[in-house]
C-alpha cells in the first residue's frame, strides 16, 4: 500500500514576513462536530464518558480535559478539539457510546483551516476584520465566538491573552491568510488605548 | 501678485522657522516652513487666489480656518497619488508637495469660464433645470458632458492607487468628538473614571481654537491650559487620541465612522508602507459632541473676493503661521469676538479698522479696541467691495436694522476684510443621529435640543460660547457620560477654576448687508460660496414658488456639495426669512447628511481590493488546476476549473476533447464544491419527505436517490442526490451554489416550524474532496486503484453507495451519474484530496483518463437532458415545467410547495415547458437566453414564446443542441421555432425531446 499523501489547506503558503504578529497554520488539530441535546442527561453522560469532560453549556465558553477540548458552538452543538490522529477514533467512540441517544458526531478535521495568531497587538489585528469588542472582558482565554471575519464566517478561540486561534472553512483559508497578511503588516501596526507619543 | 512681504518677521505658533521646505502651487515653487498649510504657505508668498468658483468661475481665495473652507480647494499629489478637492486650510505642507488649483482653464488668473460671470444675468438660480430640459436624449450626450466640463471640482487621479488603506473596529465607553477646550475638558473628566475613552480631532494638534481664545484659566492662557490637558490625555492608559481624524458620520446606537488621515502629511510614512488613511468604525456607549462652532460669513456685495476671510481665519493666519492677510484691512462684524481679531492684527503692525453693524454695543473688547486707537464705525456695514482678483477698497455705509438699500457710501482703501457674522454651533453629527435642534435668539443660530440617544453636546457645539461655562458644562458631561456608560464609574469632583475672560455684548443678526441698489449688476451677495448661490438666487426661488427650504436647496443648490452648507446654511435661512417675512424657525433647516467632510474612496474600500475584493473559495485541488492550465469559472464564490487547455488547443477544442474522453474512455472531475449535509435523527426520513417533492423514507440504506426541492411557492430551488447511510442517517448533496442556503433552509424549518422533529443537520461540504470518475472505463480505474469493497456492477449498481478504501485512501463512493456514463463519485477527507486525485490520474493513465472541467460537465449533462437549477429554472419554474412531474409524490400527505402546485396559474395550459431544440443548420449554436418569437418582424417588439436555457455544441452528436422553456412546448414536438438574434440573423430550430443521447440510460447502467 502506498503512503497516503496528506496536504493541509495552507500547505502551499510560505511563512510570512514583516508582520506585526506571529502567524502560522496549525496542521495537527483534529476536530469532531458534536450535536446533541444539552438537557438530555444521557447524552451529556455519554459524551463525558468518551471525552472525559462536561460539555460546556455556557455560551461562548470552552472546557478542556487532557488533550481534548470542547468549544461551545450553539445550544446543541460543540466542536471537539483533539490531536488529529485521534479524531476519527473519537468520532467513532462518540457514535458508539451515544448509540440510540439523539445525537450526531462527525469527524470534521479537514473542514476548517486553523490559523494561529500570536503576539502583542493580535487583538488590534483581528479588529481590522471584526466588529466584536475584542478588547472587552468577554474575550478572556477560553472564550469562543463564531463571527463574521473580513467577509467570511469564522470561529475565534482565545487560547491565551495574546494567542488566538482563528478557524475558517477550508475553501476560505487562502482568503483569510491573505486578509491577515494585508492587515497584520508591521507598517500598519496599531495599539488601541494606552500611552501615546502625542501628535507627530 | 504682490511684492509685499506677507510673512511676518516673527510669530507663528504652528510653524518651525528652522525647517524650511519648498512646495509647488500650480507649478510655482514656493518657500514655506514646516507646520504651514498650503493655505498659509501660498498666502505667505503674497498670493490670495486659490481657485475659480463652481458656476461663475469667479476668482476665490481662502475664507476659513479648517474643514469649513469652501473656496480654496486644491488638488494635491501627482498621477496615481493625485487627490482632488482638498481644503488648502487643512493640507499640511512637506518638502516637495505639489498642489494645483482647480476649476480653471487655461490658468488661474485667466479663465475662459469666467465669461459665465459676465453673462451671469442669464445664469439665475435653477438655470440648469430651466435650460437643459428638452429633448430628453440631449441630457446624456450633450448637456451633461458640457455641464460637467464647465462646472465641477478637481480631476480624478490617474492609474492604480499605490497606497494602502484599512478599516478598524473599536468599542469604547465614551467617545469625545472634537479636541478643543470643551472636548479636552470632557475627555479628561471621563478619563478619570478609568473607562475606555476615545478622543477624535480633525486637526494635527489638539486644542481647537483655544490658542485664539482670549482669557486665562488658573493663570494660564487658554491655549496653554488646553495643551496641558492634551498632554495628560496622551499619557493616560485608558484613552485613545486620534489626530487628523474627522468623524464623518454618526448613526443610531452611537455607531460612528472616523476618517483618519494617517500618512498624508508625511511622505516618509507612506514610503514605509503605513496605511494612507484608516477608517474607524466606532461603537460608543456614550458620545460627547464637542464639535465647536463655525463662524458665519456676512452677505454683502462681492463678499467672495480673494482677501475676504473669516475673522478667526485671519487671526489664525497671524497667530499660527505668522502670515499677514494684508497690510491694511477692515474687520466687519456684528459681534464682539471679531474685535479680538482686530486687536491681534494691530499688535503685529497690520493696519485695521472695525465696521460694526450694531448701533451700539458695550463690551470690554470694544472698549479695548477704542482705547488702543483702532477706528470703530458702529452702525455701519461694508456695502460693496472693489477689486476683482483681490480687494482694493471697500465701501462703508451707515446702517440700521432692516434697511433695504444704501444711499451714501464712503470708499476706504484696504487689501483684505475679516468678517464675522456670528457663530453657528456645528450640529452636523448631532443631527446625523436624529438629534433635534432649536433656534436660539441670543446666538441667532440653531443649537442642540432633544434627542433619543446616549449623546451630549458641549461647549460651542451646544451654543456655550464663554470659557467658564464651557469648562463647567464639559466636565459635567464627561462625568455624566462615564456614569451612564458604567454605573460603577467614580465621579470626579469639579474644582471650579479661576477663569478670566472679556465680557461680551450680544450680537445682532445681520443676514444681508445692503448695497446701493439691491442687487445691482456685478454686485453679487454670495450666501453659498462653493455652489455660487447668491441672496438674489434664494429670493428668486421663493418668488418662483419653491417655498419649502428643502425645495429651495435643490433648486438653487444652496447648502449642497462638499462643504454641505457649513458656512452658508444659516445665512441662507436668514435671507429666506427676510424675503418671506417668516422667522428662521418657521423656514426650518435642511437635512444634515453624512459625511461631515468628504473622505476617500480608498478608505471606504480598505484592504478589500484586488485579491481581497471578493472572497474566493478554493477546492483542495485548486493548485493542481492552476498548474494544469485550467481556466476558472465562478460558481458562487467558488472558482471551478472550466477547461484544461493544452498546447495547440483552443478552449473549444479542449472542451470537446474532454467530453469525448468521458464518452469514449474515462474522465475525472473535481466536484468538491458540491454541497454535502449530514442529516441524522429518528425523524430524519420523515423530515426529508417534507423537504423533497419525492419520497426518501422508502429509500434503503446504502442506496442513493435524486431529489427535487421546491420552495413554498412550488418553484424549484435545489436538486441533488441524497444517500441513506443508515436507518436514521442521511447524506444530502445540494448544488454547489445552494450548499449554504439549503443548510440554512433545513435549519429554519426545523427550528421554526417543525420543532417536534428530532433531527440534526450538520453541513460537511468542506470536509470532503469529491471527484467524479466517469466513462466506460470508470470501473477499470477503480479496479486499478484497488478497492477494499466489491466494485462489480451487480454488487455496486447505479444509485448505490459504498464506504471503504480506494488506493489506500478512506472513501465514500456513490455510483451516481450526471454525465450519463458509468460513473462513480468518490469522496475522501479534504486533506487527502490531492493525494487521491493524483492516485486516480496515475491509475487511469493507461486507461486514457483525462481531467474535465465544468463546461464539459455541462455539455455532457445537456446531451442527457439533465437540468441545472438556475439554467433550466429561473425561480418561477416548477418540476412539472421541466418535465419531472414523475418526481412529485402523489402519496405523501404534505411536502413543501405541494399546495402551491394546485394554484390555477401553475396549472395553466400555456406554461413554458422544457424541450430540446435542434437547429436547422447543425453548426448554428443558439445563444443562451435567445428568445423564440411567435411571428418574425422587421424590428422589435416581437411577441415571445419562450427562451433558450442551455445551448452547446455537442461533439458526441457532432452538432449543436439546446434546451429551452417554450410555451406549451411538450405538445409542440416537431414544430420549428424562429429565434431572431443579434446582427439581423435568424436561427430556426425544431422542438424535440430534451434527451439527446442514450435515452434508455444503458451507458450509466453498464
Amino acid at each position: 500500500m502506498p503512503d497516503l499523501y496528506v496536504e493541509s489547506p495552507l500547505a502551499h503558503r510560505n511563512s510570512p514576513e514583516r508582520l506585526s504578529i506571529y502567524l502560522r497554520e496549525i496542521k495537527d488539530r483534529g476536530m469532531v462536530d458534536l450535536r446533541g441535546i444539552a438537557s438530555d442527561k444521557k447524552f451529556m453522560a455519554a459524551a463525558k464518558k468518551v471525552l472525559g469532560l462536561d460539555l460546556p453549556k455556557t455560551p461562548h465558553s470552552s472546557v478542556s480535559w487532557g488533550d481534548v477540548k470542547a468549544l461551545w458552538l450553539s445550544i446543541d452543538q460543540w466542536l471537539i478539539l483533539c490531536p488529529r490522529a485521534k479524531a476519527a477514533e473519537l468520532a467513532a467512540a462518540l457514535t458508539a457510546e451515544l448509540g440510540v441517544i439523539h445525537s450526531l458526531a462527525v469527524d470534521v478535521s479537514d473542514m476548517r483551516a486553523v490559523l494561529r495568531l500570536e503576539g502583542e497587538g493580535v487583538r488590534e489585528v483581528l479588529l481590522k476584520g471584526s466588529s466584536l469588542d475584542l478588547l472587552s472582558g468577554d474575550y478572556k482565554p477560553g472564550a469562543v465566538r463564531r463571527m463574521h471575519y473580513a467577509e467570511i464566517a469564522a470561529l475565534l478561540h482565545v487560547v491565551e491573552d495574546t494567542v488566538f486561534d482563528l478557524y475558517v472553512f477550508r475553501s476560505y483559508a487562502d482568503y483569510a491568510w491573505e486578509f491577515l497578511l494585508a492587515t497584520a503588516r508591521e507598517a500598519s501596526k496599531i495599539k488601541l488605548f494606552g500611552k501615546q507619543a502625542g501628535p507627530f | 501678485m504682490s511684492n509685499k512681504p506677507y510673512r511676518l518677521l516673527e510669530g507663528g505658533s504652528r510653524i518651525d522657522r528652522s525647517k524650511r521646505v519648498t512646495i509647488s502651487f500650480d507649478g510655482r515653487q514656493l518657500p514655506a516652513f514646516a507646520g504651514d498649510t498650503v493655505a498659509s504657505a501660498v498666502m505667505a508668498n503674497g498670493s490670495k487666489l486659490f481657485g475659480r468658483s463652481f458656476k461663475y468661475h469667479r476668482p476665490r481665495g481662502v475664507v476659513g480656518l479648517g474643514s469649513e473652507e469652501m473656496n480654496a480647494l486644491v488638488g494635491v499629489g501627482d498621477g496615481a497619488r493625485h487627490e482632488p478637492n482638498l481644503r488648502a486650510t487643512q493640507v499640511e505642507v512637506f518638502d516637495g508637495l505639489h498642489a494645483v488649483s482647480q476649476n480653471r482653464w487655461p490658468s488661474l488668473t485667466f479663465d475662459v469660464g469666467a465669461l459665465n460671470s459676465r453673462f451671469s444675468r442669464f445664469l439665475p438660480g435653477g438655470f440648469y433645470y430651466k435650460t437643459f430640459m428638452w429633448p430628453q436624449s440631449f441630457w446624456k450626450h450633450v448637456y451633461e458632458p458640457l455641464i460637467r466640463k464647465a462646472a465641477g471640482l478637481g480631476r480624478a487621479p490617474e492609474g492604480r492607487d499605490p497606497d494602502t488603506y484599512e478599516h478598524i473596529h473599536v468599542h469604547c465607553d465614551v467617545l469625545v468628538v472634537g479636541g478643543g477646550l470643551a472636548g479636552l475638558t470632557a475627555a479628561k473628566a471621563a478619563c478619570a473614571s478609568g473607562l475606555k475613552v476615545m478622543l477624535a480631532d480633525e486637526n494635527p494638534e489638539l486644542g481647537g481654537i483655544a490658542d485664539l481664545t482670549a482669557g486665562s484659566i488658573d493663570g494660564a492662557c487658554v491655549g496653554d491650559h488646553a495643551k496641558a490637558v492634551a498632554g495628560q490625555l496622551y499619557a493616560a492608559e485608558n484613552v485613545h487620541v486620534l489626530n487628523r481624524a474627522t468623524v464623518v458620520g454618526h448613526w443610531h446606537h452611537n455607531y460612528l465612522m472616523i476618517f483618519e488621515r494617517v500618512a498624508d502629511h508625511d511622505p516618509a510614512l507612506l514610503a514605509a508602507g503605513t496605511p494612507r488613511h484608516r477608517l474607524w468604525k466606532v461603537r460608543a456607549k456614550q458620545v460627547i459632541l464637542a464639535t465647536g462652532a463655525i463662524e458665519r460669513p456676512i452677505t454683502f456685495a462681492n463678499n467672495d473676493r480673494p482677501g475676504i476671510m473669516l475673522a478667526t481665519a485671519a487671526s489664525a493666519m497671524v497667530e499660527r503661521y505668522g502670515v499677514s492677510p494684508g497690510v491694511n484691512g477692515i474687520v466687519f462684524t456684528n459681534n464682539d469676538n471679531a474685535y479680538l481679531t482686530a486687536l491681534g492684527l494691530k499688535k503685529v503692525g497690520i493696519g485695521v479698522r472695525i465696521v460694526d453693524s450694531r448701533a451700539r454695543a458695550e463690551g470690554s473688547l470694544i472698549a479695548r479696541a477704542i482705547s488702543e486707537g483702532i477706528e470703530v464705525s458702529m452702525g455701519s456695514v461694508v456695502s460693496a467691495v472693489e477689486g476683482s482678483q483681490g480687494v482694493t477698497a471697500a465701501r462703508i455705509a451707515a446702517y440700521r436694522r432692516g434697511q433695504g438699500r444704501v444711499i451714501t457710501e464712503r470708499k476706504i482703501d484696504c487689501d483684505f476684510i475679516a468678517m464675522s457674522g456670528g457663530f453657528n454651533p456645528a450640529l452636523h453629527l448631532w443631527c446625523h443621529n436624529a438629534g433635534k435642534i432649536k433656534f436660539d435668539e441670543n446666538l441667532q443660530s440653531f443649537r442642540p435640543d432633544r434627542h433619543h440617544d446616549a449623546m451630549q453636546a458641549v461647549g460651542a457645539a451646544n451654543g456655550t460660547m464663554d470659557v467658564a461655562a464651557t469648562l463647567a458644562e464639559a466636565h459635567a458631561a464627561g462625568v455624566a457620560a462615564a456614569k451612564a456608560a458604567n454605573g460603577k464609574a467614580k465621579a470626579v469632583k469639579y474644582k471650579v477654576p479661576e477663569v478670566k475672560e472679556p465680557t461680551r455684548a450680544p450680537l445682532e443678526s445681520l443676514w444681508f448687508a445692503p448695497a446701493t441698489g439691491k442687487y445691482n449688476e456685478g454686485n453679487k451677495h454670495f450666501v453659498d460660496f462653493q455652489n455660487d448661490v447668491t441672496a438674489a438666487d434664494l429670493e428668486l426661488a421663493q418668488r418662483e414658488g419653491y417655498e419649502s427650504v428643502e425645495h429651495t436647496k435643490r433648486y438653487t443648490t444652496f447648502g449642497m456639495a462638499t462643504d454641505q452648507g457649513k458656512t452658508s446654511n444659516l445665512n441662507g435661512l436668514g435671507v429666506l426669512a427676510e424675503a418671506t417675512g417668516k422667522s428662521i424657525p418657521e423656514i426650518g433647516v435642511t437635512t444634515f447628511r453624512p459625511p461631515y467632510t468628504p473622505f476617500s474612496f480608498g478608505s471606504i474600500a480598505g484592504v478589500l481590493t484586488k485579491n481581497l475584493f471578493l472572497p474566493i473559495r478554493r477546492t483542495p485541488i485548486h493548485q493542481w488546476h492552476l498548474d494544469s492550465g485550467a481556466t476558472f469559472e465562478p460558481i458562487g464564490q467558488w472558482r471551478r476549473a472550466y477547461t484544461y487547455t493544452g498546447a495547440g488547443e483552443t478552449k473549444h477544442t479542449s472542451i470537446n476533447r474532454e467530453i469525448l474522453s468521458v464518452r469514449q474512455k474515462v474522465g475525472l472531475l473535481d466536484a468538491s464544491t458540491l454541497g454535502k449535509i449530514e442529516i441524522k435523527g429518528p425523524d430524519a426520513a420523515e423530515f426529508l419527505d417534507r423537504m423533497y417533492t419525492n419520497t426518501f423514507s422508502t429509500l434503503k440504506a446504502g442506496k442513493c436517490r435524486y431529489g427535487l426541492m421546491m420552495n413554498e411557492l412550488g418553484f424549484l430551488t435545489d436538486d441533488g442526490v441524497t444517500v441513506r447511510l443508515a436507518e436514521d442517517h442521511f447524506l444530502m448533496h445540494t448544488t454547489s451554489g445552494g450548499a449554504d442556503r439549503i443548510a440554512a433552509w433545513l435549519e429554519e424549518w426545523l427550528q421554526t416550524e417543525w420543532t417536534q422533529y428530532r433531527v440534526f443537520v450538520t453541513p460537511v461540504t468542506e470536509q470532503w474532496a469529491q471527484f467524479a470518475i466517469a466513462g466506460p472505463r470508470a470501473r477499470n480505474v477503480l479496479a486499478k486503484l484497488g478497492a477494499d469493497f466489491d466494485i462489480s456492477h451487480e454488487a455496486f449498481p447505479h444509485m448505490s453507495f459504498k464506504e471503504g478504501k480506494l488506493g489506500g485512501y478512506p472513501v465514500r463512493v456513490f455510483r451516481i451519474s450526471f454525465s450519463g456514463e458509468q460513473s462513480y463519485e468518490v469522496a475522501t477527507p479534504a486533506n487527502m484530496g490531492r493525494g487521491l486525485w493524483n492516485a486516480i490520474l496515475e491509475a487511469g493513465q493507461e486507461l486514457g483518463i483525462e481531467p474535465y472541467g465544468t463546461e464539459a460537465l455541462h455539455v455532457l449533462r445537456a446531451e442527457k437532458g439533465f437540468i441545472v437549477i438556475g439554467d433550466e429554472t429561473d425561480g418561477t419554474t416548477t418540476p412539472i415545467d421541466v418535465g419531472l412531474e414523475g418526481l412529485i409524490s402523489k402519496k405523501k400527505a404534505d411536502f413543501i410547495g405541494k399546495r402551491s402546485l394546485e394554484q390555477s396559474f401553475l396549472k395553466a395550459p400555456n406554461r413554458k415547458q422544457l424541450v430540446g431544440l435542434l437547429t436547422e443548420v447543425p453548426t448554428d449554436v443558439l445563444p443562451d437566453g435567445a428568445y423564440a418569437v411567435r411571428a418574425l418582424k422587421d424590428k422589435p417588439p416581437m411577441e415571445m414564446t419562450g427562451q433558450v436555457t442551455s445551448s452547446y455544441h455537442s461533439p458526441t452528436l457532432e452538432r449543436s443542441i439546446a434546451m429551452a422553456l417554450i410555451e406549451n412546448g411538450r405538445a409542440r414536438m416537431g414544430e420549428t421555432l424562429t429565434f431572431p438574434i443579434d446582427g439581423n440573423k435568424v436561427i430556426r430550430a425544431k422542438i424535440v425531446d430534451p434527451v439527446f443521447y442514450d435515452k434508455e440510460g444503458a451507458r450509466q447502467n453498464a
